[in-house]
Order: C-alpha cells, then sequence, then structure tokens
C-alpha cells in the first residue's frame, strides 16, 4: 500500500512538473496586446540537419530570412565544434556577426518570441530536450504561433513544421535559460526594441570591425532614442575608424550635450583635440575622464590618454580649437 | 642571387603581414562604445579584457576541440573581447547544441517514461 502510494505521488509529480493540460498557457492581456490570434512565416526556408548540426542548420534558417547569405554546410566550418558534437551559442553570434547583421537576444518569456514572429523575425531558440542533469541541447527556430490552440511550428531538426504545444514548448527552453535570438538587417529595428540590448548589439559589431553595418544600426537607434547620448557615441566612433576625424569630433562633443558624464567622449575627444594640437583642450577632456574613470574598467585605457596628451605639443595659431 | 631575392621577399611579406594588424595598434588610445557599454553595467573590479592573451587561450581551446586551423581566424573574429574570455574560461561548461544523447540502458527506459509523460522531448524529433 505504501509502495502504491509511493507510486501514485511520483506519478503525480512528473505530471505536475509537465504541465500536462490540454489548456493552452494563459497569458496576460497586456502580454499579447496587439498580437494576431496566429502568425506563421510561411516563406522562412528550411533546411534540414545533418546529424549534430542543427546549429548550422538553425541559423541558415534564421539568416537567409533577414537576406543574408550562408548554408548550413558553410556555416558548420564556423559554428560547429566537433570536439563537442554541437555548436556554441556565442558561435552562432559571431558568425551572424561576419555577415553584416545585427543579432538581438529576445526578452525571455513566450510573448516576446511571439511579437518577434508576428513582426516577420524567425526565433532561433537553445532548448534542452532532455533534463537537466542530462541535458540534451538543441537549436531550432520559431517560425509561428497558434494562440487559440496553445501551439507553436518550429523548423526542427529534420521537421520541416514541428507543431508543438507551448507548455512543452516552454518546459524545454526552461531548461535553456529562455535563450533566444532574431538576425536583423542592420537598420532594422526588432519588435519590443530595448535600448540597451540593441545598441550593445551595434556595438559588438563595431568591435569586430563590422563597420557599416554598425553605423547603420547606429543611426536607426538614433532616430529612435534621440535622447540617449550610446548611438550618438557610436556614429563618431564609427566615423573615427573610418578615418574621418572631423565628424568623429562632432560627434563626441553632441555625445557630450546628450551625456556630460559620458567617458568614452571625453576619452576620444581628448585623443582627437591633443592630435590635432588644442592642447589645453585636450587636457580638460583628459582630466574629465580620469575623474569619471576612476574605479571602473576604463581606468587604465584613460590613463594612457593622459599620458599621449601630456606629451603633445600645442599647434600655432592656424588651428581653431573648440572652445 | 635567388636566395638573397628570396630573403628579401620573405622579409617584405613578413612586414606586410604584421601590418595587417597595425591599425588596433594606432587605435588603441581611443575606446570602442563597447567597452564604454560594458563599462557602465559591469561591476568595477573586472578589469578590461587582454584581446591578444584571451585570443590565444580561445585558440587552444578550439583547437583540442578539432577545429581546423585554417578556420580559426574565421571563427575568432566576430567574438567581442569579453566574448572570446568568457568562451576561454567557460568552454567546457558552456552549453552545445547538437542533439547528443550519451546514456545508455536503465538511463535510456527513464527517458522513455519521461517522454512518455511529457517531461522531456528528446525523440519526437527523430520522424
Amino acid at each position: 500500500m505504501r509502495r502504491l502510494a509511493l507510486a501514485g505521488a511520483v506519478w503525480f509529480l512528473l505530471i505536475a512538473q509537465s504541465g500536462c493540460t490540454l489548456n493552452p498557457p494563459h497569458f496576460a492581456p497586456e502580454e499579447t496586446a496587439g498580437l494576431p490570434a496566429q502568425a506563421e512565416l510561411t516563406q522562412v526556408p528550411f533546411f534540414p540537419q545533418k546529424e549534430h548540426q542543427c546549429g548550422p542548420a538553425a541559423l541558415a534558417t534564421v539568416l537567409r530570412s533577414s537576406g543574408a547569405a550562408g548554408l548550413p554546410n558553410e556555416l558548420a566550418n564556423e559554428v560547429y565544434l566537433p570536439g563537442r558534437k554541437g555548436s556554441l551559442q556565442v558561435e552562432l553570434i559571431a558568425a551572424a556577426r561576419l555577415r553584416d547583421r545585427l543579432t538581438y537576444e529576445v526578452s525571455k518569456d513566450l510573448p516576446s518570441v511571439m511579437h518577434q514572429v508576428a513582426a516577420g523575425s524567425p526565433v532561433l531558440v537553445m532548448q534542452n530536450l532532455g533534463i537537466t542533469p542530462i541535458p540534451i541541447w538543441h537549436y531550432a527556430v520559431v517560425v509561428g504561433y497558434d494562440l487559440d490552440a496553445g501551439t507553436l511550428v518550429l523548423r526542427s531538426g529534420t521537421t520541416e513544421r514541428r507543431v508543438m504545444g507551448m507548455r512543452r514548448f516552454m518546459s524545454t527552453w526552461n531548461r535553456a535559460q529562455r535563450w533566444g535570438f532574431v538576425v536583423l538587417e542592420p537598420g532594422q529595428l526588432p519588435a519590443d526594441a530595448q535600448l540597451d540590448r540593441y545598441v550593445a548589439a551595434a556595438a559588438a559589431l563595431e568591435a569586430v570591425g563590422k563597420l557599416d553595418a554598425a553605423g547603420r544600426a547606429y543611426a536607426r537607434a538614433h532616430e529612435q532614442w534621440p535622447q540617449s547620448a550610446w548611438p550618438q557615441l557610436g556614429l563618431a566612433n564609427v566615423s573615427y575608424r573610418r578615418g574621418d576625424r572631423q565628424a568623429a569630433e562632432g560627434g563626441y562633443l553632441t555625445t557630450l550635450e546628450l551625456d556630460p558624464r559620458n567617458v568614452v567622449a571625453h576619452n576620444n575627444l581628448a585623443e582627437i583635440l591633443s592630435d590635432r594640437g588644442c592642447v589645453s583642450q585636450a587636457r580638460a577632456h583628459a582630466d574629465r575622464a580620469a575623474a569619471l574613470a576612476k574605479g571602473t574598467t576604463l581606468e587604465a585605457a584613460v590613463a594612457t590618454t593622459a599620458q599621449h596628451v601630456a606629451g603633445a605639443t600645442t599647434a600655432g595659431s592656424g588651428v581653431s580649437c573648440p572652445p | 642571387m635567388m636566395g638573397l631575392l628570396r630573403t628579401l621577399l620573405v622579409q617584405i611579406l613578413a612586414v606586410a603581414l604584421l601590418s595587417v594588424g597595425s591599425p588596433i595598434v594606432v587605435q588603441a588610445e581611443v575606446i570602442g562604445t563597447l567597452a564604454g557599454i560594458e563599462s557602465a553595467q559591469r561591476d568595477a573590479d573586472l578589469a578590461r579584457v587582454n584581446r591578444a592573451l584571451a585570443s590565444e587561450q580561445a585558440r587552444e581551446q578550439l583547437q583540442a576541440l578539432g577545429v581546423d586551423q585554417a578556420q580559426m581566424e574565421v571563427r575568432l573574429a566576430g567574438l567581442t573581447d569579453s566574448e572570446l574570455s568568457t568562451l576561454a574560461d567557460k568552454l567546457e561548461q558552456a552549453p552545445a547544441g547538437g542533439d547528443v544523447l550519451a546514456v545508455i540502458g536503465v538511463v535510456f527506459v527513464v527517458l522513455l517514461i519521461l517522454e512518455a509523460v511529457g517531461v522531456i522531448d528528446i525523440f519526437k524529433k527523430f520522424p
């Protein structure tokens, strides 16, 4: 009898954990506001995966639908890790960046995923198809949903149109920390665009030398969030890296109008000004940068600038310096 | 004479190769946007990543996991400094999506049961 009770308890726990129910999940009205009841991006291509290569296949799917090239077997050279028989999340992101695409991590809730789909962007998601102690990591692409039926449509593995209950999907997605991203043409904003996340994604493009893509993304971000200093700083940095110091200088000054405490703008302005002989102005910005950077990760870089400025020589009277 | 020419050519090529990396050196004092954003978000005690060092460590790890030397630079090129450093430090713990199921026997039976009751979702993907 005790045994039976124990077995019953185990089954109960299993069923409770699985969320075994026929009812579709309920969302707060504000979460699904503006969402059509169903959507499916039927034009998203399908690349059936080879063994262990869900990463290249899923990446090719989202890249292609953002208009970028890349077939699974080409992408495998960049994202498949033979020793792990799989692909790392960060390598998927890096490969998309190298194709001039902005990768935007989606918010960690299902309505956000559906909003991306409704806006036309398929979402590459990581799932853990196993259980936490015995994980089976998998990548798939959400291309559709049906709120009334409580289902999602995924390009997954060798199945072109995998229909999956939302609850079942959620348990696999929860075990993968609800990770997913969309691939965008730079200059395109995602649904549910968050300033910090978008600008960080643009800045990553700048960091890996994709200046055109970064510039377009910053310009779009500046349009969307005109009061934020970061898109303006990004535009100035892109100008600098392209060798247009005049535009960069103007951009750093505009950045400082928006955020007088921006360390990077003070520092980079100090560099430019000292290079063209405006040493006293450069020194003022370098001092300000040093004071603001104290105790941050930028302290050493700012100190290098201060040394550089200290060694600069003032230009003759022909140079016009900012006030 | 040919030997001298060859030596000269090798030296020219070596200098040319070195200069590929030189714009980074010239621009080292200007701080990138990402470093600014990360500095604003990150704990102050974390130092800025040394890219050269992180690249070297990441390269070693990827090579040990079977990445072709010819592909190495492309694979590292799309990563930011902090991603490189995380890759170098935490590659072993990082999940790699690839549907690997390396369990047998009793575990397999348990998995089948879990699948049947809907806790896990391994077998459905094989049509």
